[in-house]
């Protein structure tokens, strides 16, 4: 029945609970698992890249692979059929979803392991910790049957859910619950400021040497699923599609969840943006700097850069000026607020650092 | 994201007239670079030191 109008005085006060209200009275609350709608694509854009372990893929969404299976990944747009379909199936305006291809086929080895995870930082977990959550996604595959989320606290506790993908080529919600570690374990184990604290794996292969026994239960050890996860990628035919990932405070049905919180693609970017930062390509003018220095060998000119959001660490940069006059190299000194960047010359004179058209400057701060 | 493994050589750098180091140069996956800060929060900070416990490995210092 929707529900078109509240009336206090019709709801008995016991029947409105903190868990039940927490997802829908926060106007302003920001979802916990960053760019679940795969909306921010810094690195790649739309274009379909290799899936390597311990490298990230779509904003603030990383790879583990083990073992010889090989695939792509890719973010699709509006353009795709897939996400109309998305669409309608679904009911809501999602504009993206993640892609992953096989491109290698492989039979599943003792250690073999592949999933998408979210490493969320201390900061963004605590409110959940200890409490009621549910994790909702809509999923689509050709190959059905037993998947595994991993809920992990590093590589000490995990808690498996699993879930069942019924038909093949079909997108699917699905609705998980469970009870998140306490705030006081996640301050042992893993973090609560800006380090990696919970985890969520979404796993699609699992060899035995990292199969949980007992789902639906925290359990010391490193474990990415259980002995029921199916084998994806073992046809190079095996499609994968995942998109509206949402976490929640509180425990929810299909009836209850609250809706997908929508950010504005400015927002979401600035939220992918503490973690890592991309510029080249269409923006060549942002970290481009010209001086002139008269004094001789050893000299340089720099100038300081502030980041749009302050970055969760002093960041990793990598960066390629294509376009030196007389500069020898470039040094960056970075913090969590900006970076100064210098280059230093060889003789006197004009001394100028800009992009070429395939330069870029990226700070990493991921986790 | 560097990996311990690929890590060619780690040499400290300096700005022009600074006399301590700011942070790293890395060279990794043969002839990949990048500058990474003396930040114990970044993960690329705690492969090298990492990197670095292994014997064998050094730590560059050319001086300012």
């Amino acid at each position: 029945m929707a529900l078109t109008r509240i009336q206090p005085a019709a709801i008995a006060d016991d029947a409105v609970t903190a868990d039940k209200t927490s997802g829908v009275i926060r106007p302003n609350a920001q979802p916990f698992l960053i760019n679940g709608g795969f909306n921010v694509s810094q690195r790649y854009g739309e274009t379909a890249t290799s899936f390597v372990n311990n490298t990230y893929g779509l904003d603030r969404w990383k790879h583990y692979l083990a073992g010889s299976c090989a695939l792509n990944f890719q973010q699709l747009g509006q353009a795709s059929a897939i996400v109309t379909n998305l669409q309608s199936t679904s009911g809501i305006n999602y504009t993206n979803c993640l892609y992953l291809d096989c491109t290698s086929a492989a039979s599943l080895g003792a250690t073999d392991q592949m999933s998408v995870l979210q490493l969320m930082e201390g900061y963004v977990h605590n409110p959940l910790a200890g409490k009621a959550m549910t994790l909702s996604f809509w999923v689509r595959s050709s190959v059905t049957g037993t998947y595994c989320i991993a809920f992990k606290e590093g590589s000490t506790k995990t808690y498996v859910v699993e879930y069942t993908i019924s038909s093949a080529d079909t997108w699917e919600q699905k609705i998980l619950t469970l009870t998140d570690d306490t705030l006081a374990n996640y301050n042992t184990n893993t973090s609560v400021t800006t380090g990696s604290s919970l985890e969520v794996h979404f796993t699609t292969r699992l060899g035995t040497t990292a199969q949980q026994t007992t789902a639906d239960a925290w359990n010391t050890g490193n474990f990415y699923g259980t002995s029921n996860q199916v084998t994806w990628g073992t046809s190079t035919s095996d499609v994968f599609y995942l998109s509206g990932v949402q976490l929640e405070r509180g425990t929810y049905t299909s009836a209850t969840l609250p809706p997908f919180r929508h950010e504005s693609y400015a927002v979401n970017l600035k939220r992918c943006q503490r973690y890592y930062n991309n510029y080249g390509g269409d923006n060549p003018r942002a970290f481009t700097f010209d001086g002139q220095y008269a004094a001789g060998s050893g000299n340089g000119v720099g100038d300081s850069y502030i980041f749009n959001v302050e970055m969760r660490a002093s960041p990793t940069t990598s960066s390629s000026y294509t376009d030196l006059t007389n500069a020898s190299s470039v040094s960056v000194a970075e913090d969590k607020i900006g970076a100064f960047i210098e280059a230093t010359s060889s003789s006197s004179g004009r001394i100028a650092a800009r992009f070429g058209a395939s330069g870029y400057i990226r700070f990493d701060a991921e986790l | 994201m560097i990996d311990k493994d690929k890590i060619v050589s780690v040499t400290k750098d300096y700005l022009v007239g600074a006399t301590t180091s700011h942070g790293y140069v890395v060279v990794y996956n043969i002839n990949e670079t990048c500058s990474v800060p003396l930040d114990e929060a970044n993960t690329d900070y705690q492969e090298i030191q990492e990197w670095a416990k292994i014997e064998g490995n050094n730590i560059i210092d050319n001086g300012a």
